[in-house]
């Protein structure tokens, strides 16, 4: 076992409304693969943003070889030998693959850019690490397992002692994965300390040596991985206990006639062969980790993006949708992830977001009725309780939970059969979301039938009536929430091919 | 300052606005103080006025129209040499081929009209920059205008002819060099269209609305790329009918210009508090930035400079009312 390199202890840090990390504690070793693993939000990427200067911390030290350190900014941490080689690439395609490397330190002759000597330099480095890259190609042509390759070598280069990696397989395909298994181990007999993040549990097992898993923020433990298993770690991933009542059995009956029906779904690489049934007045959950192509597959049922294949059955009748006003017709309602940027016009009033997706309703000839608009626009901040000071205030002034409140009431008032929420809690407060949870029981009791995808385990597990888990663009699984439990959710999840 | 900014009145005209008219009505002593140091001619004199809302009319129609371009986000550069292009052909087609006049000012209107139908629909479904597409356009306008008179200037007829009536639609002659300004009126009325429009009809809601979130909007189940385009065509229109303003007070149109006309209306729309982000428009405003570029190149002119002046003072305004936008919505955020 190496020795020691870099410790965090105690590592606090909140963001307004959440306590992102609780006193954490993290130790990386010489020569040796550290894996960390957690659920989506378990605080594994606030910990390494921390580390390398991203985020500054409230409390807790950073020791790096043997001196307390606190890194101003990422550039500070490298130059320092503490990289990160991020899950998006940050690369310039048009340039070449030495250009890249070099980027922000060009080797210089005289006044000019010295590209000989780096296409040199870069080479030593690839022949160092035992890539086959050449230098003066251009990145934009490489594949994405290789320019994450040189993004490796960039790290390198900049004397690295101790590397994050973010999720890199998340991109690769099985022989990339392999050469870059081999990388990683060429590194760990130089000695260099390394974090590797990955939901993939196969990959855990093969690359790592030791298992250090977050949750909520909080530090859980560490395995010495060849020592334990799958179950082992999953429990200690989901192990928390669930304030909140989950869902026992399923409210709704088995005969309920099925609304929607989705058939062989598919939509590039994220969306594949996917099917699944919704019942009327059912709420069926989608859980997954990040990256499982839930919003994707919601995105491509709703005309939002475009699909490579698949039919849509409502009420059982097939419908055709290419776009989303194919869907808004059929009665479907989509309510974005990322309300800000898909959801709501923050700087129009509430009363003009309410009435968007059913102007024709607001019609008095050629003009808006905007009495009309207005008295709906009322009612429903009333019924939603949604604090406005007034429906012509503009949606950038609310806070999360109230636009979220807007984005509903705007498919309330179009009076949609099916709506889809996409991590409808997602940075709300707590008092707003158990709101938001009683509307959407209080939907499903009027008979609408909603899709809830969700990365929050609780959520999933307090609402849904049934639950259909997604990795990698493929349904790998369905349970009814009488058999779901973290644990198989979980198995679900990282069920890879 | 935030008593009188709370005041009913000035809320309902909007504190920007009411600044802008302040702008306006200081420049135009400004220019009648510099006028009298110099020693030149009055500027307080009707026929100076009437000279300034010659140009008011057809920048007018411009800008109002490009105010709905810029309000979806776009931009349009083609409308100046788009008002050419249409004032040539019909022109053209009136003198040349005798055509009756109220046909002459269809066909302009309808060039106008196809010019913003195709900027709109390559932008809208073709997702080609709109910057890119209408200074292409632009170049077609000036290319087509050009073609189709044989690269010969065209003289629309004077009062004095036949045909001369439809100078009536910019100044009726009263005689001792008085005039009723028709042109003021009917563009006053465009105005009160536009802005009823933009505010209170479904195309204006949407184009503003996807100006500023157009994903959002098309999510709601809206045909974004529809409203978009009525945008651009609303835009061709207007230039298409500033054509018989520009001829009904200039009479000759030449071949290959008008670009200057484009940096003027876009100057009046973002003085006027329309956002260059899109989302935010104002007609109000549009129109008072008309009045001030108008007064701003008669001024000029009155003063006894060139041309050249007015555009140095013109690109200042605009930096200057950009950088408020840009600055306003930092805050805001």
């Amino acid at each position: 076992m190496g020795e020691v390199i870099l410790t965090m202890k105690g590592i606090d840090k909140s963001f307004p409304g959440v306590h992102a990390l609780d006193h954490v504690d993290l130790e990386i070793r010489k020569g040796e693969v550290l894996a960390l693993m957690g659920e989506n939000g378990a605080g594994k990427s606030t910990l390494m943003k921390v580390l390398t200067g991203i985020y500054k911390k409230d409390e807790g030290t950073i020791t790096y070889e043997g001196k307390e350190v606190e890194f101003e900014n990422p550039s500070a941490a490298q130059d320092a030998g503490v990289v990160i080689v991020h899950q998006e690439l940050n690369m310039l395609s048009h340039l070449t693959v030495a250009q890249n490397i070099f980027i922000g330190r060009e080797i210089m002759k005289g006044k000019l850019i010295d590209d000989e000597k780096m296409n040199e330099e870069a080479k030593k480095l690839f022949d160092k690490l035992n890539i086959e890259i050449d230098p003066k190609e251009i990145m934009g042509n490489l594949t994405v397992g290789k320019q994450q390759m040189c993004e490796i070598a960039k790290a390198i280069s900049h004397d690295a002692k101790v590397i994050i990696f973010d999720e890199p397989s998340a991109a690769l395909t099985e022989a990339e994965i392999e050469e870059l298994f081999k990388i990683i181990r060429d590194l760990r007999d130089k000695q260099i300390g390394m974090v590797y993040i990955s939901h993939r549990m196969d990959e855990i097992k093969a690359i790592t040596d030791r298992v250090t898993v977050m949750r909520d923020g909080t530090y859980v433990g560490t395995l010495i991985t060849k020592d334990s298993t799958k179950d082992d770690i999953i429990n200690m991933m989901v192990g928390r206990v669930i304030y909140e009542d989950p869902k026992t059995e399923s409210a709704v009956p088995k005969d309920a006639p099925v609304v929607l029906k989705v058939e062989n779904l598919n939509a590039g690489k994220m969306v594949r062969n996917v099917s699944f049934e919704l019942r009327k007045g059912e709420i069926l959950g989608f859980s997954g980790l990040m990256g499982a192509g839930r919003t994707e597959t919601m995105r491509a049922l709703f005309g939002a993006d475009e699909k490579d294949s698949g039919d849509v059955y409502i009420n059982g009748k097939k419908v055709d949708i290419k776009c989303p006003q194919d869907a808004v017709k059929e009665g479907i309602g989509y309510l974005s992830e990322d309300r800000k940027r898909y959801g709501i016009v923050v700087a129009k009033s509430v009363a003009e977001n309410t009435s968007m997706a059913t102007m024709e309703n607001f019609m008095n000839g050629l003009f808006i009725n905007k009495k009309k608009e207005e008295e709906v626009s009322w009612q429903h901040v009333k019924a939603l309780k949604t604090k406005t000071p007034t429906v012509e205030t503009e949606v950038v002034n609310l806070s999360g939970g109230n636009q979220q409140k807007v984005v509903i009431a705007k498919w309330l008032t179009r009076d949609c059969d099916i709506l889809i929420f996409d991590e409808p809690t997602r940075g709300i407060d707590v008092g707003a979301k158990s709101e938001i949870y009683t509307l959407m029981n209080e939907l499903v009791a009027q008979g609408k039938s909603i899709i809830m995808v969700s990365s929050e385990m609780t959520e999933v597990l307090r609402m849904s009536d049934r639950v259909i888990v997604m990795c990698e663009g493929r349904k790998t699984g369905e349970l009814d929430i009488s058999e779901a439990t973290q644990e198989s959710i979980m198995h679900l999840a990282t069920q890879r091919d | 300052m935030e008593k009188f900014k709370q005041n009913p009145i000035v809320k309902k005209i909007g504190f920007n606005r009411l600044i802008l008219i302040g702008v306006l009505i200081l420049m135009y002593l400004a220019f009648g103080l510099f006028c009298s140091l110099m020693g030149r001619a009055t500027f307080f004199n009707i026929s100076r006025l009437y000279s300034a809302f010659n140009y008011t009319y057809f920048l007018g129609f411009l800008a109002l129209g490009v105010t709905f371009v810029i309000g979806t986000g776009g931009i349009d550069f083609s409308m100046g040499p788009v008002m050419f292009c249409s004032a040539l052909i019909s022109g053209y087609m009136l003198t040349k081929m005798n055509i009756p006049v109220v046909l002459a000012i269809l066909v302009s209107a309808l060039v106008g009209t196809l010019f913003g139908l195709f900027n709109g629909y390559l932008v809208a479904y073709w997702k080609m920059p709109s910057f890119i597409t209408s200074m292409a356009s632009m170049m077609l306008a000036k290319g087509i205008g050009s073609v189709f008179t044989k690269t010969q200037s065209v003289s629309w007829p004077s009062s004095m002819e036949a045909n001369g009536w439809y100078r009536n639609l910019v100044k009726i002659p009263l005689g001792g060099g008085l005039y009723i300004p028709t042109g003021l009126v009917i563009l006053a009325i465009a105005a009160v269209i536009c802005a009823t429009v933009l505010n209170n009809t479904k195309a204006g809601r949407y184009i503003l609305c996807l100006g500023s979130n157009k994903e959002a909007v098309r999510l709601s189940g809206v045909d974004v790329k529809v409203w978009e385009t009525l945008a651009y065509v609303i835009c061709g229109m207007m230039a298409g009918i500033a054509a018989i303003f520009y001829v009904g007070a200039y009479t000759t149109v030449q071949p290959g210009l008008g670009d200057q006309f484009n940096n003027e209306a876009i100057a009046s729309c973002v003085m006027g508090g329309t956002s260059m982000a899109g989302g935010v428009a104002s007609i109000g405003g549009t129109f008072i930035g008309v009045l001030i570029i108008s007064v701003l190149q008669e001024g000029i002119l009155a003063m006894g400079f060139q041309k050249d002046y007015q555009y140095v003072i013109t690109g200042i305004i605009v930096l200057v009312a950009v950088y408020a936008d840009i600055r306003s919505r930092k805050r805001r955020n």
